[in-house]
């Protein structure tokens, strides 16, 4: 059951906030708790999803990994500026052929045993072994075999690590790899202690009490659906810079009114606003803020065999009647989201600089009547005509005034029907797994810092892929990148790779998401990032009397 | 139970009960017909001249009113009634609204107007100012000031910016401002709010700009017409300056030269635009609330229509037969009739659209007919075959029968004439019940699938904005509660007027 769960659960990051909006949810979130019994130094926050999946080696969403962001702790963490600084492990050297990571001393789990080098190899073999099913294997692809161990061409003990003793991990790489600090702080690298992992079997990580903590806090309370509550952990090695007693997250709801309130009241102290919300947030006279979370959104086209998108023609007349300006301005509606125009977004870094800056791409202008010819050409092709395009989406009110959006421009400028498939979260996840779909509205939030983790996303060979889009020169590309640690010949090849995918429209990119949120004055320093988990409320701080 | 009906044992029990009273009598009529004279003359003193003929009086015999009819009758009744007749102008309103309402009021119901997003109902003509599309947006850089200030300045230390102005004309196209760099700042952020600024509270963040050398900035997030309040703050690192310039800019409304070309093939830049009338507002992407509610008002009454009709239908058939032949048969189709009440109706709904091959994105109108119809065809079958069982044991069906009529002649004569009060009455309740059913489905999006509206999927469309723009649910709200209400009421009315028996106490 559990395997089945995790792979429908599969997803990008960024989309982990579109949810179900079932109006039975609404009364059902509404009757939750009201817990008064909460320490001083309580941060109180609402989420719009439960976690599917705590597992670290198998979770694959927003929800899941901001949990394990703040329970468990990988060799590194993110720093401010999205350099890895140290977590589990206190320092670390790398060159292309690998890197070993010494290991802190006082480092703990949450029942006193030390976190060791074993504990990280273990993990790491179990997210790559083929009956794990983990979606996000292919993260750990830089070390050495671990690919082909994740295809069962090679046993799990082959992978390029080991325990020179108890606190040094020695990892050798399959390629030179540039990039692997930045994986180590990310979900699927945190340990799991294998003696209690067996002990609790298929159990591990379905309730509170089933897991291991090395984070800053430890789950305490996990009421499904409805409520969790994370406490400061003592064992914790930095405990004494955590000035937070407790995460309190006393809601789970995916409707915005009911979040919207609840922050009024004062019930919860962060608060991400909608569209529709902006005008009420400023006459109530909150602080309003904004955060680019650095998700990139797009039309993802299907090119399973028999689908009309398909034809290129088809696509580049979709692409030439999308008006990136009013699409931001009037349907997004949320200052400080850019018109999507790539697939590696405006904030990445480069080689020296701005990825974008040095790697400008433009998409052609808008252009009616060049895409009239265009659909024409097209469904002759098509054997005469375009049957009617499924457009799968989430069933937010924001994706269906998108959807909505585009099934009049479609049909006013193309001449074409869309059916507008909305779906709950899971739900869409799966038919993008399965393939039913020609257009979705997707995105895909960063892993780490680096512009890999937007552009191997097209690769033939990564799960996320849902269009199934395949170009052997992209692949070589990839693969050319992944392979060396020279930044320029890296950029380049990406550069180069991703104006293939862009050109040949294998996906439309729409959108850079922006965030407006607001906080109660008395929460101080919560974190808003771009990688990792987001908000982040380690050394956050609750100061009364504000 | 035994294979004759309960009725017909009931009424031979009834002609054939008080056997000692029958007796009786036929003891009295022996004695009369003996010496009947005699007997009438002790009795009440009649004599025989009483039994002559009279003369045939003429003018006494006809009617003293014009013979009134069973419809008649009723609605006779039903124009007593002021709250039914009321409701029964709502009805007749509501088809004109559905019917002749799009003709008059064109506006297409799919139309999106991105320019008048959830704009409040009103009844003034609104006119736009068309402008030219301003030239490409280049952002200013003051020259002489560097991108990153090298001399550390506190963000508490860093002034206002001073000469924050409008470049151009605002309109609700555009918005571009300009100020002049901060000494030692590294960036801007620029806020737009509804409301006077406040210290910390300057509104939605516009944008933020990074470069102490970036001086201005275009908005064009969503601009609404009316006065805005414009904040811009100088950056540090990052951090803000408790100093801001403002700046109250009045939108006016106006429209880019390619829009209204849409609208006015004739416009003109400069040129003021009258913009269609929107009297009930307009949704979250700009349509007009008032030509979809009529769009809507096609499928709910369409469903509200032929789905009772249609069951009713399959009812009086069902409940007809079974009614009408009793014993087995009738047994039978009672107890599937009892199943059928048994289904869930939802789980049944999902099943059907399942079942019916309703792809992604495709229309639940069709299944959702069926499904309302498979499954409310047993109340009209109930209602139908007690009537049946009743009425065909009554005198005068008997007596036509017992005169050689047949079967299909006595249905179509005698059985359905009368029941049919009694059906019509069950179809007044079952059609708002359909429209409530449909509009219910929708809303939990289970009918209609964009870019078609239904009242109920409006509600569910216009419930998510319901704090911030209320019309776009109210509006179909209320036409769902008037029509079921209206129909609830008319029904009222004919039941009362059509089976006087079942009249409310009021």
């Amino acid at each position: 059951m559990r395997s089945a769960s995790a792979k429908s659960a599969r997803l990008t990051r960024a989309a982990g906030l579109a949810l179900a909006l079932f109006p039975a949810l609404i009364f059902a979130s509404l009757t939750g708790c009201t817990k008064n019994s909460d320490p001083a130094n309580t941060v109180r926050f609402a989420l719009t999803t439960e976690p599917p999946n705590l597992n670290s080696m198998q979770a694959t969403d927003q929800s899941s990994f901001f949990v394990l962001g703040h329970v468990m702790e990988g060799l590194t963490r993110n720093g401010p500026d999205g350099a890895p600084v140290p977590g589990v492990a206190e320092k670390w050297e790398m060159n292309d052929a690998g890197a070993t990571f010494y290991l802190r001393k006082n480092a703990k789990w949450s029942d006193g045993k030390p976190v060791t080098a074993n504990d990280f190899i273990f993990a790491w073999r179990n997210v790559l072994d083929p009956k794990t099913a983990s979606e996000y294997a292919f993260i750990l692809y830089p070390v050495k075999n671990a690919e082909a161990i994740n295809k069962g061409k090679l046993p799990v003990s082959d992978l390029g690590v080991a325990a020179v003793d108890d606190y040094t991990l020695k990892v050798t790489f399959e390629k030179p790899c540039g990039y692997f600090m930045a994986l180590t702080s990310f979900a699927t690298y945190f340990p799991v202690r294998e003696d209690f992992f067996r002990q609790k079997g298929d159990k591990y990580a379905a309730e509170a009490a089933d897991m291991l903590y090395n984070g800053a806090f430890k789950l305490t309370s996990w009421v499904h659906g409805a409520s969790l509550t994370f406490d400061k952990n003592a064992d914790y090695w930095n405990s004494s810079a955590v000035k937070l007693d407790r995460i309190s997250i006393p809601y789970i709801t995916p409707d915005n009114t009911a979040r919207f309130n609840f922050f009024k009241e004062k019930k919860t102290d962060i608060l991400d606003l909608a569209k529709d919300d902006l005008p009420r947030a400023q006459s109530e006279n909150f602080r309003l803020m904004n955060h680019a979370d650095g998700s990139v959104w797009f039309m993802e086209f299907n090119f399973r065999e028999g689908k009309p998108t398909r034809n290129k023609n088809l696509r580049k007349a979709i692409q030439l009647i999308f008006d990136t300006e009013e699409y931001v301005n009037k349907v997004v509606g949320i200052p400080g989201t850019k018109p999507g125009k790539t697939l590696i977004p405006s904030w990445v870094r480069g080689v020296q600089d701005n990825f974008r800056r040095e790697f400008p791409y433009a998409p052609p202008a808008r252009n009616l009547v060049e895409a009239k010819k265009l659909v024409e050409l097209a469904k002759k092709e098509l054997g005469g005509s375009i049957p009617p395009l499924v457009w799968l989406t989430g069933d937010t009110p924001a994706s269906a005034r998108e959807a909505e959006y585009f099934q009049s421009q479609f049909k006013e400028h193309l001449g074409l029907e869309l059916r507008i498939d909305k779906q709950i979260f899971k739900q869409r996840l799966a038919l993008m797994s399965s393939g039913q779909f020609d257009i979705v509205s997707a995105g895909w939030g960063p892993d780490f810092a680096d512009p890999m983790t937007f552009a191997e996303l097209m690769t033939s060979w990564n799960e996320n892929n849902r269009g199934k889009w395949t170009n052997d020169q992209y692949d070589a590309l990839i693969r050319k990148a992944q392979s060396t640690s020279d930044q320029k010949i890296r950029m380049a090849a990406m550069a180069d790779a991703e104006k293939i995918a862009l050109d040949e429209l294998a996906v439309l990119p729409t959108n850079e998401r922006s965030v407006i949120w607001t906080h109660h004055e008395r929460l101080q320093g919560v974190g808003r990032s771009i990688i990792g988990m987001d908000p982040d409320f380690t050394y956050a701080s609750i100061v009364e009397g504000k | 139970m035994s294979t004759t009906s309960p009725t017909l044992s009931n009424a031979t029990h009834s002609s054939n009960s008080n056997p000692g009273g029958s007796s009786m009598n036929s003891s009295v009529n022996r004695s009369f017909f003996d010496n009947p004279k005699q007997v009438l003359e002790s009795l009440h003193g009649i004599t025989s001249d009483d039994f002559d003929l009279l003369a045939q009086e003429t003018g006494k015999v006809g009617l003293s009113r014009p013979s009134l009819s069973y419809w008649k009758d009723a609605w006779r009744r039903l124009k007593k009634n002021r709250q039914a007749i009321f409701s029964l102008y709502i009805v007749v309103g509501l088809v004109l609204f559905t019917l002749v309402g799009p003709s008059i009021w064109t506006t297409p119901p799919s139309l999106q107007t991105l320019g008048r997003v959830s704009e409040a109902p009103s009844l003034s003509i609104k006119t736009v100012r068309v402008l030219a599309e301003l030239p490409a947006w280049q952002p200013t850089l003051a020259e002489g000031v560097p991108a990153r200030p090298t001399a550390p300045v506190p963000a508490q230390d860093l002034k206002a910016p001073s000469q924050l102005k409008l470049m151009t004309e605002a309109s609700t196209l555009a918005v571009r401002l300009s100020w002049d760099a901060v000494p030692g700042a590294t960036g801007y952020r620029v806020y737009r709010g509804n409301y006077a600024p406040m210290q910390g509270s300057l509104g939605l963040p516009i944008a933020t700009l990074d470069g102490g050398n970036i001086v201005s900035i275009q908005d064009t997030f969503n601009l609404v017409p009316g006065s805005q309040h414009y904040g811009v703050v100088a950056l540090r690192d990052d951090e803000e300056s408790p100093n801001f310039a403002s700046l109250e800019v009045i939108l006016p409304e106006a429209m880019s030269l390619p829009e209204a070309l849409k609208i006015d093939p004739k416009a003109q830049a400069g040129q003021s635009l009258e913009m269609p009338l929107r009297p009930l507002g307009s949704d979250y992407l700009g349509r007009d609330l008032l030509a979809r509610l009529m769009s809507g008002a096609r499928v709910s009454l369409f469903i509200g229509f032929v789905a009772p009709f249609l069951s009713i239908l399959i009812g009086i058939l069902v409940g007809g037969i079974s009614g009408y032949f009793g014993g087995k048969t009738d047994a039978w189709i009672m107890r599937f009739t009892d199943f059928v009440l048994a289904l869930p109706f939802l789980l049944f709904m999902i099943l059907f659209k399942v079942a019916f091959g309703a792809g992604p994105g495709e229309d639940g109108i069709g299944p959702m007919l069926l499904a309302m119809v498979a499954l409310s065809w047993t109340g009209p079958a109930r209602l139908t075959r007690g009537q049946v069982l009743q009425l065909r044991e009554s005198e005068f069906v008997q007596a036509s029968r017992l005169l050689g009529a047949k079967p299909m002649y006595l249905i179509i004569r005698h059985l359905l004439p009368n029941t049919l009060g009694v059906i019509l009455v069950s179809l007044t309740f079952a059609i708002p019940s359909a429209i409530f059913t449909e509009a219910f489905l929708s809303f939990i999006g289970m009918g209609v699938v964009p870019p078609t509206p239904s009242w109920g999927s409006m509600c569910n469309d216009g419930i998510q904005t319901f704090l911030t723009h209320p019309h776009e649910f109210i509006f179909p709200a209320l036409l769902i509660s008037i029509t079921v209400l209206a129909f609830n009421l008319l029904g009222d009315g004919l039941r009362d007027a059509l089976d006087p028996k079942m009249r409310s106490v009021s």
